[in-house]
């Protein structure tokens, strides 16, 4: 075969068998938005929530728990504290923001083809946070452990339609609480080169990530740049307590970004109403940012919102449904006003099982986040169970609608091409555009492609096995781990980084909390 | 992706002269040509072979039936797509331009001839356009006679040029069952077993076939082109052995 003459041109079956089936795992470091904004308040609505807001931060204030130093920053910027309840002026907490956060800003990855920028009309796809649980149609429901944790980096990585690497893609049970973030921190950068988030589980494990970075970007680079982003809850409501603020302490000392996330599941944890809702998202939010914003003046921090609604009934939290949509279109609109990134969304889903339950609620979050104008979409791919489990099958059909994402927020191409009045003009009435010389040009990126859905014949269908979707998804995630090949790192990096850990890890002793 | 299927940049010194290989390269310089859907290439193999005294049987049956063999494959498995599947079948076209009238001549069976058309009262026919590309590009020689045929436009195609098949399409649910009515008539005049008969169309299935009396149905191009000749072949070898 080697000895055979080269081709004219194309290179027949082989080469196009090839470049077919070859995994695309690089597209556009982030979505560039082309499209507008789906408003859904107007100035006057929007106003009467900021001026609620700033009517809770006045009357009813913020609770600052265990945590002095935020109640002396806030004293010396004009708040009034009682106790550790901290009350603020109208328009304080506003003002301290607008005058240092950055509209956007570049989180580094150690590959910088793949440094994403975070606010204005761009848009950062990331994987699901937190969930102790995996399901796959092989297992089922089980604890998660370091594996999983890097089978789903390495997914991510392999996934075009995510640009970032995430954070606690699922949480590593099987190793002790004290000790597994430098598992996690680790897998990020080694089975990765896209941008990931830093553990937040306590101030020194938030130092730890820091001083990880540091190896990989070195000491200046990231004090002067923004390498870690890392996910800072409110504990709702109207309450933030010492172990996110001690972290996001940490990473505003180090130049590092934060996103302030109130965490509602709306009629437990804030107003049974949208309104009500969404004024204690701006309040909190607000008094978080401002609070990162003292300890280091213009160190990007973004607006988060995490909404659902409970189930009245049981009181679990409900997803994909009217009500968290209107809460975010809101919410996003709110910080826009403000100037600052906003983060909300995701492929959020209530249903056991990547079903249809999780597919319709899913869309309906995913779609709502896009036309919202997210910037940093946590949760994009693999939620399934109320952020309780992270699906592989899910992972795969998230990671797909994604994709889309990305070809739906690019917009209409009106250039001459894209106006294809050649095509219009060469085919005519009565014939068809499948042989027409604009489609032979086109045909290839003309539409997106789904390596995931069947659109095939019912026969063909039913000769290849009549799989459904999940089952078409568990033959993806499989095929994708197989073909996953690490992106180079420098070994100097890497025997740096495991020799942290383990000097680190030898220091104390294993604990489960 | 190995080297070999990377395209060099410097292609020039790489352009091959396809007169200058032996046969089995040319072969399949050829198959790859097809692929690629480069018609110019095929005719030229086309005369290239012939002239080294290769039969036009040998040619249609090793060179092009075998290289659209491998497209119907590709397109069926997703890897090809339906614009470049028409290139292939138009490459194919040219080269049975060159050997149809060698193989009349020498008296070897044509591949088959084929009527195709929609059926009364349905006017679509961009399914019924690629499924006559394909047997085309099969080697078939087809005769569509385009939208909304009554049975006595079918029979007088039919006597008009001796098909092998007859090949009816319909994508309404309203007209699928004239299919069934061109058939009856066949039956009623003696001639249904003259005729190979194919249905296809979305609205169709495998238990529609059977139930209006046709030999099959196929759902969608690709598999026309596979059913078509393998059906020829079976009627020919059966009446061969009777």
């Amino acid at each position: 075969m080697s000895s055979r003459p080269r081709r004219r041109h194309g290179g027949g079956r082989e080469a196009k068998r090839a470049a077919r089936r070859k995994l695309p795992t690089s597209t556009a470091a982030y979505i560039d938005r082309k499209i507008p904004y789906y408003e859904l308040l107007g100035d006057e609505a929007l106003e009467l929530i900021e001026h609620n807001a700033e009517t809770v931060l006045e009357e009813i204030g913020i609770e600052f728990k265990d945590f002095p130093r935020a109640l002396k920053l806030f004293h010396d910027a004009g708040a009034d504290i009682k106790g550790e309840r901290v009350r603020f002026p109208r328009g304080l907490c506003r003002s301290i923001i607008q005058a240092s956060a950055p509209a956007e800003f570049t989180q580094h990855a150690r590959n910088p083809k793949r440094n994403v920028v975070i606010g204005g009309k761009r848009t950062v796809l990331v994987p699901a946070y937190g969930p102790p649980f995996i399901r796959s149609l092989d297992e089922g429901r089980r604890y998660a452990t370091i594996e999983d944790f890097r089978n789903f980096v390495k997914l991510t990585y392999m996934s075009p339609g995510l640009h970032h690497s995430g954070g606690t893609v699922c949480e590593p049970v099987d190793v002790p609480v004290n000790k597994r973030h430098f598992d996690m921190v680790y897998s990020h950068i080694k089975y990765s080169d896209k941008p990931f988030m830093g553990s937040v589980t306590a101030p020194e494990r938030a130092q730890d990530t820091v001083d990880m970075a540091k190896i990989v970007f070195g000491d200046d680079f990231v004090e002067q740049n923004t390498v870690i982003v890392s996910l800072i809850n409110a504990n709702s409501p109207m309450t933030f307590d010492a172990t996110m603020l001690g972290a996001a302490t940490v990473y505003a000392e180090h130049n590092q970004a934060t996103m302030i996330s109130p965490f509602l599941i709306a009629g437990a944890m804030s107003p049974v109403t949208v309104a009500g809702t969404v004024t204690q998202i701006l309040a909190e939010a607000l008094a978080g940012m401002a609070y990162v914003q003292l300890v280091k003046p213009g160190v990007p921090v973004i607006f988060g919102t995490f909404a659902a609604a409970v189930s009245m009934q049981t009181g679990a939290p409900t997803f994909g449904t009217p009500e968290p949509s209107l809460v975010m279109y809101a919410a996003a609109a709110l910080a826009r006003r403000l100037g600052v990134p906003f983060r909300s969304g995701g492929g959020l889903c209530g249903s056991k099982l990547p079903d249809a339950q999780a597919a319709y609620e899913s869309a309906n979050t995913l779609v709502t986040s896009a036309l919202a104008g997210v910037n940093f979409m946590l949760h994009t791919a693999g939620w399934l169970e109320g952020g309780l489990v992270m699906g592989y099958e899910k992972f795969i059909m998230d990671a797909d609608q994604a994709s889309m994402l990305a070809v739906f927020l690019a917009g209409v191409d009106l250039s001459e091409n894209g106006q294809a009045m050649d095509a219009l003009r060469e085919v005519g009435p009565g014939s068809h555009f499948l042989g027409a010389k604009h489609t032979l040009a086109n045909f290839e990126t003309a539409f997106y492609r789904s390596p995931l859905a069947d659109s095939n014949s019912f026969e063909q269908w039913q000769e290849e096995g009549s799989l459904d979707a999940a089952q078409r998804a568990n033959k993806l995630w499989k095929s994708t781990l197989a073909a996953y090949e690490a992106p180079p790192l420098d070994p100097a990096i890497d025997e740096a980084l495991l020799a942290f850990m383990d000097r680190r890890k030898a220091e104390f002793a294993d604990r489960e909390y | 992706m190995n080297d070999e299927t990377i395209v060099n940049e410097d292609a020039e010194d790489d352009e091959i002269i396809l007169a200058e290989m032996p046969d089995d390269e040319l072969v399949e310089q050829m198959h790859d040509d097809l692929y690629d859907g480069m018609k110019e290439e095929i005719e030229e193999g086309t005369n290239i072979l012939l002239a080294r005294d290769w039969s036009a049987e040998k040619v249609l049956n090793v060179a092009l039936v075998e290289g659209m063999r491998i497209v119907g494959i590709d397109f069926r498995d997703g890897i090809l797509f339906v614009p470049e599947v028409l290139l292939a079948a138009n490459a194919m076209k040219g080269g049975m331009a060159i050997l149809r009238p060698l193989l009349a001549e020498s008296g070897v069976k044509p591949i088959g001839k084929m009527v195709i058309g929609t059926v009364k009262g349905d006017i679509h026919d961009i399914g019924k356009n690629l499924v006559g590309m394909m047997l085309e590009g099969a080697g078939f020689e087809v005769f569509d006679i385009g939208i909304n045929n009554s049975v006595e436009d079918f029979f007088a195609a039919l006597k008009e040029h001796e098909p092998d098949i007859l090949g009816m399409s319909a994508l309404l649910t309203t007209t699928m069952p004239y299919m069934k009515v061109v058939i009856d008539e066949l039956i009623a005049q003696g001639m249904r077993d003259d005729y190979i008969v194919l249905v296809g169309g979305a609205p169709l299935n495998e238990e529609f076939g059977k139930a209006v009396g046709a030999d099959a149905y196929c759902r969608d191009a690709a598999q026309a082109a596979e059913v078509a000749p393998r059906m020829i072949k079976e009627k020919r070898e059966a009446a061969g052995n009777g």
